[in-house]
């Protein structure tokens, strides 16, 4: 990926608080040829005011020993510099329950830049398209990323938004169970007023184009290899004349284990 | 209980003010001057845990 960055114009920089002699063999071992900077003693990390101050605290409330280690590490993230130096976009999480090794943050940072592979089907007789597509092309232990699903509703159309009056069908996002993946709830954008022919008054309902997440957890010990996402999106719609009848679509995404280097992660006793 | 979600608007240098001069070595060794080494190019600053583990 770092090849596509560059004929992008863009540099990248990768900071951690390792010694040289650890990152020259990581890059060794990965091929990178990008820089690996050394902050030993994290005083960058520090200056910068993103040490994890709170990392010990939260591992206590997950059952996790205290580790050395984990004394001075910076929150995960990345700072994305315009071309004069003017920082234009921050992502950053709380701690390794939602982004694990530097390796994955990596892979997911790159991809904030790739197009991304996704999946887009209509359904017979309706007018709406729906496409769905994961944060990431690669997921790797413990990290956790969204299933993002989106609605293209054309002008005069909606749908209705759950809950839904009776006789009617909201809107849901049913993803098939994984072995080793929490699938979390999905999030709607709030949904408007708006009239159903058949019903009477004002009911909740979502037009134009709209984006639901669906937050995955990928907590299955490394190994689980390339897995698929199965997605279906029920729905129904309704412009102002007509109700059609509830209809939905199925959709699925592959994903990529990202292989990791030999590692050992802190063992997690409740969560 | 986990602790809540913090405001990462708020913690770290701030979005639309440039990003502090920093100078470390690489992995070879050489230092690197991130502004410098950028060239007036966009770049992708990176903060993760650790190669090592």
């Amino acid at each position: 990926m770092q090849p596509r960055l560059e004929a992008e114009g863009v540099a990248l920089f990768a900071l951690s608080y390792d010694p040289v002699a650890v990152l020259r063999s990581f890059a060794d071992k990965h091929g990178i040829t990008f820089p690996l900077l050394s902050d030993e003693g994290s005083h960058v990390i520090r200056r910068l005011g993103l040490i994890n101050e709170r990392v010990q605290e939260d591992h206590a409330a997950y059952g996790i020993k205290p580790d050395p280690r984990h004394s001075n590490l910076p929150y995960p993230g990345v700072f994305v510099l315009d071309e004069s130096g003017v920082i234009v976009g921050k992502r950053f999480h709380e701690s390794y329950r939602e982004r694990d090794t530097g390796a994955a943050l990596l892979a997911q940072t790159l991809s904030i830049l790739e197009t991304r592979p996704g999946s887009t089907a209509g359904a017979p007789g309706h007018p709406i398209q729906v496409s769905a597509w994961l944060d990431s092309p690669t997921y790797s232990f413990f990290q956790r990323m969204h299933l993002n699903t989106e609605l293209r509703m054309p002008p005069g159309f909606r749908v209705c938004a759950p809950p839904a009056p009776d006789g009617t069908v909201p809107l849901t996002v049913h993803v098939s169970e994984i072995p080793g993946v929490e699938i979390g709830a999905v999030q709607w954008p709030a949904a408007q007023p708006g009239r159903v022919p058949g019903l009477d008054g004002l009911i909740s309902v979502h037009s134009g184009t709209i984006r639901g997440l669906v937050p995955l957890t990928f907590a299955a010990p490394p190994g689980g290899g390339d897995l698929t996402v199965e997605l279906t999106v029920g729905f129904q719609c309704c412009s102002d004349s007509e109700r059609l009848p509830p209809s939905s679509v199925g959709l699925s995404l592959g994903i990529k284990e990202l292989a990791m280097v030999d590692r050992t992660l802190p063992s997690r006793q409740s969560a | 209980m986990p602790l809540p979600p913090r405001d990462f608007s708020t913690i770290g240098p701030r979005e639309g003010t440039r990003f502090p001069d920093i100078r470390l070595p690489d992995q070879r060794g050489a230092t690197v001057d991130l502004h410098s080494a950028r060239r007036d190019r966009k770049a992708l600053v990176v903060f993760y845990r650790s190669a090592d583990w």
